[in-house]
């Protein structure tokens, strides 16, 4: 019984009228079929929680007429749906709808082909007829579809699942429901990263702003107009759609609370398309309260076939398999809006299996319904016409036998708009049921006994099944064929069969052309069936899971300890030097005392005492330049200049490096921007709080801003393979790039300042100016609330910028590299709060061929602040020995070389009066270590961010304990997912859960080669 | 500072060396030390023989290039040192044997990032042909840089493809690369293929990634192909030890003495089947291997120590290999060799920038749980072995190399500073590139000071 959408199923019975009086004049005779129904005897579910039994439902011209007990109309046609069940239609919330790419060459579109706010899902197919019919398999009835591509991609549109015909559309329910946006990136372009898709995201939404702004200028002053900026339709379409919810299409979890974070700033209603990863950063994403469009896609079992396949699978991606389903019950539990979308399905046949995982992690099917009918509705703005059956509404209807989420339910038909699509429809006449043979056989061999359930058909002779092919039906008939070793040297017996009675008959041949009248009587009911593949599905326990999910996360958030390290050597870092015998007192997150231990002041009951007997405590260490913990691209590479865009925008807390720096001691990092471009984009300091649950939790606050410079060769291009067409191609045109940039920013400050500097009312009249990311970054830089770190090598490109600035009154941040500082350092110490080097670093590109270790110690005594640096996730982890460097090529004082490490880049980021030292008052960015710092010999025991432990060597033997055993439990789970018969498909990388761990892209600070 | 005084009856001939050069631009522009023509005792020095412990307040003898013999405390040389003599009062300094660097790129490539100063990668996935002591540049700058840590021995590797040809031991001077070379075909060097899953090691191209398409077919035909390598190169030597009328093949000769187990392979493996599969291969062919990487070795100690394959640690400052493992898991990798029962030595990867960080490698192991003499062993004497240079290098011993350095302290102390040195008992200089950027820049700032 193969044909579900034989011909004839599909009864169009009814078109709204309007629909077709705007149409092409019909082929035809007119249509005028009645399009009444009474739908009788059904459960009717009008809405989560609320049920009618045995109602009546009314449908009429497309709508529901009336709902309840009373009597059918006369002159309605009558569908029996007694034992089945109606719902109200489902509502998928988002479909990625082709709408054509606008042409970018006429003038209103935006320069980047990315941003087409203006696109309109109608402009589009909408729902693609293969979906169509998928969706309403599904029992999806109302579809809202977005325009697919880009970062503003435009907005969607709600459309009903109607079968559109030659004269008729599909019905519209709501033109505009939301406008969407992404962070694409471009593939050879600008964005080629996340942050530059942020930063690009963000600016044209002030550009929106701003165009608005002009508006109401010209409109006060219509004299402005002439001056008024050129007509976009791209910023008039962010205007127009400015009431609109602006919908975040994410790809992971952290991608999510960026987008969020940018729709906060611009005061924008946002709504959450997710990943189905949001549980990995539950609580963050919750405290944002905006609703979540969650799909339920669920990852295939890892890889495990092989022992080193075994291996290569991390704890994290085990947990993310075990624990997806459990997706949808901890966000509802954590009070989050909760729709769901088959959207990112791979396949949408998975779908229902899906929903019942996510029911049997506890999710209720009033729940799971209202994820998909109130919930969606609401989130689209048509609550009032889709989403529950109420009398006077478009009849969008699922009838189902059975109850809609189990497993053996059957959709049987779906109503849109009153228009019936049979599925699964028990068609009439009814041949289900269990039959026994009665009279009548064209063989010798004993007669059968049938079971038939829908599509299926199995036939028996006494407990031998038998073969059954070729089943088909016709209007009346069934026919099939049976054949099989208890029919003996019968081959094969056809048989064709009529409902009589509460029986079967017909008639029966065999291939010797034997013909037979045949009965068949209802007999018992057939046993249940088997159980089916996903009911076998355990659901994982609702434990709390580790922030950062993976090895190394904690479950239970820490807090600030208070303590007491006693006996210990103390390396200051404050001008106190290295004291012997000396103590440290933390409480509340800051240190309240750091001395000689005889001064101690007395320690309350609640203060754990460490002993520190032969043991060394330092400030926590600082990494002044770092690459880790940065999502999709360290570089911002698809323009020269990308002030604009913010590190901390793409701050990912799940790195793993963080823990391994911790136990290197290292508590606070300088997060740059690459060097691929001249101006790079603005940096992040940052606190290694490997624990709280919000990303943003680990910046800096108050910490002065920053921005990446970069000069020399990278900028330059000089290393990448084929040609360079960026400007700039020399150590020339960065100079005159840098240049030109800081004439634009004076240009803009002085802009921004007069036009702020107007009377309020005067401002009314005049047009306001563009606020420019790019140039209010480069313009803070010169008003010097903004730090340059700034990538250089040679000499030459270092003296450049020294004199650069100096023209303008500022000062460099850091030279960070800085390989020839050695050489200009008087100009440094004149030009710069310091350089950041490398200890030892040299001979990987030409730059760095004169590259030596004492520089940092010739800079240091010709008196610049000098830090030393990892810029690798691997040195971070030992910068303690990089410091001792200093003490071996031009022999520092031990304590003048950690400073290198803490002192010194505190005072190079400006967080000096927050940590950096072991000073009273400071932070408790506390380091606890076996011996001398400076020595290969010592290791890092514990370290304290802000007083709270972050690592010991205590904690990290039970996380290794840990990590064995729920690698062990899970990997014996991921072989038996695999072993059931379900091939265990190997994880995509490209997969949107796998792409959220890091590829960092192209080359940061040394070459393109490294980061290969 | 106090540096080792020359209580000497012959002074001349070190000043002068020291005296010769001032700038020092794109190359090593620093003479070469002078044969040795005169004995020398290395007096009153505490002497880390690694071989036969340590010898405090003892002497070195060095003639011809060699240690002639070690002293102990008041031993006097037998027969009596001549009037030409040198006599250097160490006065308690520390003597080592000079530092091996076991796998490196020294001497192949200047700056990594300018092509035309790369000569690590011949042509094509087998060149066991290409030796790379053939192309060590003897004024490479990189040289007295590594020198001047401790460095004087070095295993330069070509690099690249699957056989990309054969390693070589040189000591750290020398007029010609002949002068440098210590040992021109230490062994063939073989880049085991290998499939990459999931997150693990990024370093190395050792194979295609388990998302490519047949990456276990692609992996499977590489190593077929190293394998016809050496059995064509086995079949070439049986007939042309039959007839000699066989024509030479150098692709097929360069094998021979691997072939013979005159040398090792020297196979590039990290993973626990990468290396396994290596070993097997290697005992089917009758080579002798040592493996290059060997992070996965300890899960697999049996079999190394069955088949006495030793391990050469690819550098012990390294990321872990997993995003679950420890995060001192490199560190505690020659820990973990160690108590595995395994022969292996320290290296710090190939990338030759870094070799003058070797004793730091080695003192991270050191507080990662390796005795502090293995870990001392493990840059010199296990390393030489290994290396097929134990005989000459390595350790202090009579019969040896004067290869060694004199010291303020643990060369796997940071602050410790390499006082003297000797390559073939040739005084060499330990002042490099480097060296003379610093001074003449220092120079600069001491000019500003003195206007």
């Amino acid at each position: 019984m193969r044909p579900r959408t034989a011909p004839g199923l599909f009864a169009s019975v009814t078109l709204v009228a309007a629909t077709i009086a705007q149409g092409p004049p019909a082929n035809g005779p007119a249509r005028a079929d009645a399009g009444w129904f009474a739908l009788t005897g059904a459960r009717v579910v009008t809405a989560p929680g609320q049920v009618l039994e045995r109602a009546t439902l009314v449908v009429r011209d497309g709508r529901i007429a009336a709902l309840g007990d009373a009597a059918p109309p006369a002159g309605a046609t009558l569908v029996d749906c007694s034992g089945l069940t109606i719902y109200p239609g489902l509502v998928e919330p988002f479909y990625a709808s082709d709408v054509p790419a606008l042409d970018a060459t006429t003038d209103d579109q935006h320069w980047s082909p990315m941003l087409q706010p203006q696109r309109d899902a109608r402009d589009g197919g909408l729902v693609a007829a293969a979906d169509r019919a998928a969706l309403r398999g599904l029992g999806f009835t109302t579809v809202a579809c977005a325009p697919a591509g880009g970062i503003l991609k435009g907005t969607a549109t709600v459309v009903a699942l109607d079968e559109p015909t030659p004269v008729s559309k599909p019905r519209i329910v709501l033109p505009r429901a939301y406008a969407v946006a992404s962070l694409q990136r471009s593939r050879d372009g600008y964005p080629g990263s996340e942050m530059g898709a942020i930063a690009l995201l963000r600016q044209t939404l002030l550009d929106g702003q701003w165009y608005e702004r002009c508006q109401l200028a010209v409109a006060a002053d219509p004299t402005l107009a002439a001056s008024a900026p050129q007509p976009s339709a791209a910023l008039q379409a962010l205007v127009d759609t400015r009431q609109l919810p602006l919908w975040l299409d994410s790809e992971d979890e952290l991608q999510a609370l960026r987008l969020l974070r940018v729709a906060a700033e611009m005061g924008l209603r946002p709504v959450v398309i997710g990943s189905g990863m949001e549980f990995r950063r539950l609580d963050a994403l919750a405290a944002r309260q905006a609703p979540i469009v969650v799909p339920l896609l669920f990852p295939d079992a890892p890889d495990v076939a092989t022992a080193a396949k075994a291996e290569a699978v991390s704890l994290r991606q085990l947990q993310t398999w075990e624990q997806a389903p459990t997706n949808s019950k901890r966000l509802l539990d954590a009070g989050v809006v909760v729709a769901w979308t088959t959207a990112r399905q791979r396949d949408r046949k998975d779908f229902p299996a899906a929903v019942r995982k996510a029911i049997a992690c506890g999710v209720s099917h009033d729940q799971a319904l209202a994820c998909l009918t109130t919930v969606p509705a609401e989130l689209l703005g048509i609550a009032d016409r889709a989403g529950t059956i109420n009398v006077g509404r478009p009849a969008d209807l699922v009838v189902v036998d059975g109850e809609l989420f189990a497993a053996k339910a059957t959709i049987r038909e779906v109503w849109v708009g009153g228009v019936r699509h049979g599925l699964h429809a028990a068609r009439e006449p009814r041949f289900d049921g269990a039959f026994r043979w009665v009279d009548g056989w064209p063989a010798t061999t004993a007669a059968p006994t049938l079971t038939i359930d829908g599509d299926r058909l199995t036939a028996k002779c006494g407990d031998d099944s038998l073969q059954v092919a070729d089943v088909a039906r016709d209007l009346d008939a069934l026919t099939f064929r049976l054949a099989g070793k208890p029919l003996g040297d019968v081959h094969g017996i056809w048989l064709r069969l009529r409902v009589r009675g509460d029986g079967l008959a017909g008639s029966a041949t065999t291939t010797a052309g034997a013909t037979s009248d045949v009965t068949f009587a209802r007999g018992e009911a057939p046993a249940a069936k088997p159980t089916e593949d996903d009911e076998d599905f355990v659901p994982p326990a609702l434990t709390p899971l580790p922030t950062p999910l993976g090895g190394y996360g904690a479950v239970e958030p820490s807090t600030a300890m208070e303590f007491a390290i006693v006996g210990a050597t103390l390396w200051t870092s404050d001008g106190r030097g290295v004291l012997r015998n000396g103590a440290v007192v933390v409480r509340d997150g800051r240190i309240v005392f750091a001395g000689a231990k005889s001064e101690m002041p007395a320690l309350g009951p609640s203060t754990a005492v460490i002993d520190g007997e032969g043991k060394h405590v330092t400030p926590g260490l600082i990494d002044c330049h770092s690459h880790t913990g940065i999502s999709r691209g360290v570089n911002e590479g698809g323009q020269a200049v990308t002030a604009e865009v913010r590190v901390q925008d793409v701050l990912n807390p799940d790195d793993v490096n963080w823990y391994r720096q911790l136990a290197g001691g290292v508590t606070t990092v300088n997060q740059l921007h690459g060097s691929a471009n001249t101006i790079g984009g603005q940096s992040c300091t940052t606190k290694v709080r490997y624990y709280v649950h919000d990303p943003e939790a680990m910046h800096f606050a108050g910490a002065p801003a920053g921005i990446k410079f970069a000069l020399g060769e990278n900028p330059r291009g000089a290393n990448d393979r084929g040609p360079t067409t960026r400007y700039p191609a020399t150590r020339m045109g960065v100079e005159a790039l840098l240049r030109d940039r800081f004439v634009a920013a004076e240009r803009y400050r002085r802009e921004v300042a007069s036009y702020d500097a107007l009377p309020p009312k005067q401002r009314a009249l005049t047009l306001p100016p563009r606020r420019d990311l790019e140039l209010e970054a480069l313009a803070e830089v010169l008003a010097g609330s903004r730090r340059i770190h700034c990538h250089s090598y040679r000499q030459d490109e270092i003296f450049m910028l020294c004199g650069l600035v100096q023209e303008y009154g500022i000062k460099v941040g850091t030279f960070q590299h800085c390989l020839e500082g050695y050489k200009v350092a008087d100009a440094i110490r004149r030009a710069a709060l310091g350089a950041s080097s490398f200890s030892d670093w040299w001979a990987y590109k030409f730059e760095v061929y004169d590259a030596i270790p004492d520089n940092g110690a010739i800079m240091h005594e010709a008196g610049v602040v000098v830090s030393f640096n990892s810029d690798s996730d691997e040195l971070a982890r030992r910068l303690n020995t990089e410091a001792g460097k200093a003490v071996k090529y031009g022999g520092l004082a031990p304590w003048e070389a950690l400073d290198f490490v803490t002192r010194n880049p505190a005072l190079q980021l400006g967080i000096f009066e927050r940590t950096g030292s072991l000073t009273a008052g400071k932070d408790a960015d506390v380091v606890l270590w076996s011996g001398d710092p400076l020595s290969y010999a010592a290791r890092c025991e514990a370290t304290w961010v802000d007083g709270v432990p972050q690592f010991s060597l205590a904690r990290d033997a039970e996380l290794r304990a840990g990590i064995r055993q729920e690698r062990t439990r899970l990997l014996q789970q991921a072989l038996a997912a695999g072993g059931k018969g379900r091939k265990a498909k190997p994880m995509d990388p490209k997969d949107a859960y796998w792409a959220a761990e890091d590829d960092t892209g192209a080359y940061c600070c040394r070459t393109a080669e490294d980061a290969r | 500072m106090n540096h080792p005084a020359r209580s000497c009856r012959r002074r001349a001939a070190f000043a002068t060396t020291l005296l010769l050069t001032a700038a020092v631009p794109a190359q090593d522009l620093l003479t070469k030390a002078a044969p040795q023509t005169a004995p020398i005792l290395l007096h009153n020095g505490v002497l880390h023989t690694v071989s036969g412990g340590v010898v405090l307040g003892g002497s070195l003898w060095l003639e011809n290039g060699r240690i002639r013999a070690v002293l102990a405390a008041g031993e006097q040389p037998s027969p009596p040192l001549g009037d030409d003599a040198i006599v250097i009062d160490l006065q308690g300094k520390h003597v080592y044997p000079g530092l091996i660097s076991a796998h490196t790129s020294l001497g192949l490539v200047e700056i990594g990032a300018v092509r035309q100063t790369v000569d690590t990668s011949e042509l094509g996935e087998l060149t066991p042909e290409a030796i790379a002591a053939v192309a060590v540049n003897p004024d490479s700058a990189a040289i007295p840089v590594a020198r001047a840590n401790g460095v004087l021995v070095a295993a330069t590797f070509p690099s690249g493809g699957l056989l990309p040809g054969r390693a070589s031991v040189i000591q750290l001077d020398g007029w010609t690369n002949a002068d440098m070379t210590v040992r021109s075909e230490a062994g063939p060097v073989v880049a085991w293929p290998q499939q990459r899953h999931g997150d693990g090691l990024r370093r190395g191209r050792r194979g295609p990634a388990s998302g490519d398409d047949d990456a276990g077919d692609a992996v499977a035909k590489q190593r077929q192909r190293i394998d016809l390598a050496f059995t064509a190169a086995r079949a070439w030597l049986d007939a042309r030890s039959a007839d000699a009328a066989v024509p030479i093949d150098i692709r097929h000769a360069a094998l021979v003495p691997a072939l013979r187990g005159e040398v090792p392979v020297f196979v590039l493996a990290d993973e626990l089947e990468q290396i396994e599969s290596a070993v097997a291969w290697a005992a089917r062919r009758q080579l002798r291997v040592v493996i290059v990487g060997g992070r996965d070795a300890a899960a697999c100690a049996t079999l190394l120590r069955e088949r006495d394959v030793p391990v050469i640690v690819d550098g012990v400052h390294e990321l872990p290999r997993r995003e679950d493992s420890a995060y001192d898991e490199p560190f505690t990798l020659p820990a973990r060799l160690a108590d595995a029962g395994l022969r292996f030595c320290i290296a710090t990867g190939q990338d030759f920038s870094f070799d003058r960080n070797l004793p730091y490698h080695a003192a991270t192991a050191a507080a990662f749980g390796l005795d502090r003499e293995r870990a001392l062993a493990a840059i010199t004497l296990d390393a030489a072995r290994i290396l097929g240079v134990g005989d000459r290098l390595g350790s202090l011993e009579a019969g040896k190399d004067a290869t060694l350095l004199v010291t303020d302290g643990d060369p796997l102390e940071l602050p410790t500073r390499v006082e003297l040195a000797f390559v073939g008992g040739r005084q060499v200089t330990l002042r490099s590139k480097q060296s003379e950027l610093a001074k003449k820049y220092r120079e600069r700032y001491r000019q500003q000071r003195g206007r």
